[in-house]
């Protein structure tokens, strides 16, 4: 198990090894104008100097807040409005239809609005972490929610769960597989929409580092910030997210194992 | 003594692809005394599953009452616990808690409710499987979670309703065989749904036979207890009453 765990982590290091080599080796060797495409030596150059001014760090924990705040909020609030339309045909019903409208605007179209309601910075970035993440979530709950077969609730109401029981015994239990899909899924949209945004409302975080470095020609700064903002994504979706899939509802045999 | 009363029950719903009315369940009386094991017998949309889901109160019924102990039927409840043909065990439990599911929406705390869930596992020689989760189990051994968590629960009637009809003809037989010794055990009242004739004679104490929603005859089962398949198969009167049985179901 341990071992092709390690297997499976080094074919998965294994084409990006291959990248950096041509990378190290081609660049030089073609005399590349650094203004145009940084030497892989300067990038990490880059990064180390990063990490060791603080800046980086900086730059990314304010990143990471915003995602954690953004996400958890949405979490809370899409969540229980998915179940309540997963068992209310009618508040479904009612809703859906916005659900379809608001899903396509989710990310970047609230950029400006958001920063007026919320003025540049932590705020408006926050806010389209949350639509990102919100409708996403709540759809796939209601997915979920819809999911669990008549019987698995009959039987429960049969063995004396009441509201609340079926609530946190069997709707929330059973829309699990969903709703972490959503997370997963909302988390990925959230990401790519948080860069974007602040590249456009804030002062500081990971696409204002990157924005900034092109006025100065400092290429070395855009791709270390590339590099930090995937590094970061798979970080998070191989050490949170697939971790919590695994423990939860693949033992339970809700999901194949992919 | 806690008796289930069925009486002058119908079931009537609109069939929108038909545009008419349909009458499922005609008129149905049935008395369950305590300790009772009632097989109702019948071929595929005779009403049988259509009875069961009402006095489980998961549908509601058109016409007459089921009273159980007295009182009328409304909803599910605890006091009627169900054994379903697609099992309905909860995948994200295991199978100690899925059978601890009942004591636990009754508010019995943890040590004492998985003391009873255990009781129950070694009835059914479930112990080794506590640990394990629904879908690491083969159909049978699903199906016995699926009878214990409902005994466990110690209803006042146990509806079952074809549970054992989605496994192999061999498990069927010892679950068959299995019940009947529970039942001798535990003494549950029990409402058993199937189209087996053979099953519904060897595990009851009574046979309803049902067609097109309505009752067509109820026969006693005499054949003594303890009963099993290799005593029974070559067994006259079981040969007997199987046919009587099947008769009647088929000439509907």
């Amino acid at each position: 198990m341990m071992q092709h765990r390690l297997s499976s982590a080094l074919w998965f290091c294994a084409p990006f090894a291959v990248l950096i080599v041509l990378w190290a080796v081609l660049i030089p060797y073609f005399n590349f104008n650094p203004r145009l495409f940084p030497l892989a030596s300067s990038v990490i150059q880059a990064g180390i100097e990063g990490i060791l001014d603080g800046t980086l760090i900086h730059h990314i924990g304010a990143s990471l807040l915003r995602v954690a705040v953004g996400t958890s909020l949405a979490l809370l609030v899409a969540i229980p409005l998915g179940i309540a339309m997963g068992v209310s045909p009618v508040v479904s019903a009612f809703l859906t239809p916005l659900f379809r409208f608001f899903s396509v605007l989710a990310g970047i179209a609230w950029i400006p609005i958001a920063t007026l309601w919320f003025g540049y910075g932590f705020g408006a970035i926050t806010f389209v972490i949350f639509n990102a993440v919100f409708f996403i979530v709540t759809y796939n709950t209601l997915l979920g929610v819809s999911t669990i077969p008549l019987h698995v609730r009959n039987a429960a109401a049969s063995l004396g769960a009441g509201r609340w029981a079926m609530l946190t015994e069997v709707l929330l239990p059973g829309a699990l597989p969903n709703i972490v899909t959503g997370i997963r899924t909302g988390l990925g949209f959230a990401w790519r929409g948080l860069i974007a945004a602040e590249m456009i409302a804030t002062n500081v975080g990971l696409g204002y580092m990157l924005f900034v470095a092109r006025d100065f020609y400092r290429t070395e700064v855009i791709v270390l910030g590339m590099i930090v903002i995937g590094v970061l994504w798979l970080l998070l979706d191989r050490l949170l997210l697939a971790p919590l899939e695994r423990a939860t509802i693949e033992r339970w045999g809700m999901v194949q194992r992919a | 003594m806690k008796n289930l009363t069925i009486r002058n029950l119908s079931k009537t719903y609109f069939d929108p692809y038909a545009g008419t009315n349909v009458t499922a369940v005609h008129d149905v009386s049935l008395d369950v005394r305590q300790g009772e094991f009632v097989s109702i017998v019948g071929p595929s949309g005779c009403g049988k599953t259509t009875i069961l889901n009402m006095i489980a109160g998961f549908i509601p019924h058109t016409g007459g009452e089921i009273l159980l102990d007295g009182r009328p039927v409304k909803g599910p409840g605890a006091d009627r616990g169900v054994v379903f043909q697609s099992f309905a065990l909860f995948p994200w439990r295991t199978v100690l808690e899925n059978v601890a599911f009942g004591p636990k929406m009754r508010g019995v705390g943890k040590a004492e409710r998985e003391k009873i869930a255990y009781e129950y596992l070694a009835l059914a020689k479930l112990t080794e499987a506590a640990g394990r989760y629904p879908a690491e189990l083969s159909g049978g051994m699903q199906q016995r979670v699926g009878v214990v968590r409902a005994l466990a629960n110690e209803p006042d009637v146990l509806l079952m309703d074809e549970p054992f009809a989605s496994v192999d003809a061999q498990t069927r037989m010892t679950l068959q065989e299995e019940l009947t010794r529970i039942w001798q055990e535990k003494r549950p009242t029990v409402i058993f749904i199937t189209h087996d004739v053979g099953e519904a004679v060897f595990l009851g104490n009574r046979v309803v036979a049902l067609s097109k929603g309505r009752v067509l005859e109820e026969i006693a089962i005499d054949l003594p207890r303890p009963r099993s398949w290799d005593a029974l198969n070559d067994d006259p009167r079981f040969k007997e009453l199987s046919g009587r049985v099947l008769q009647l179901v088929r000439s509907a």
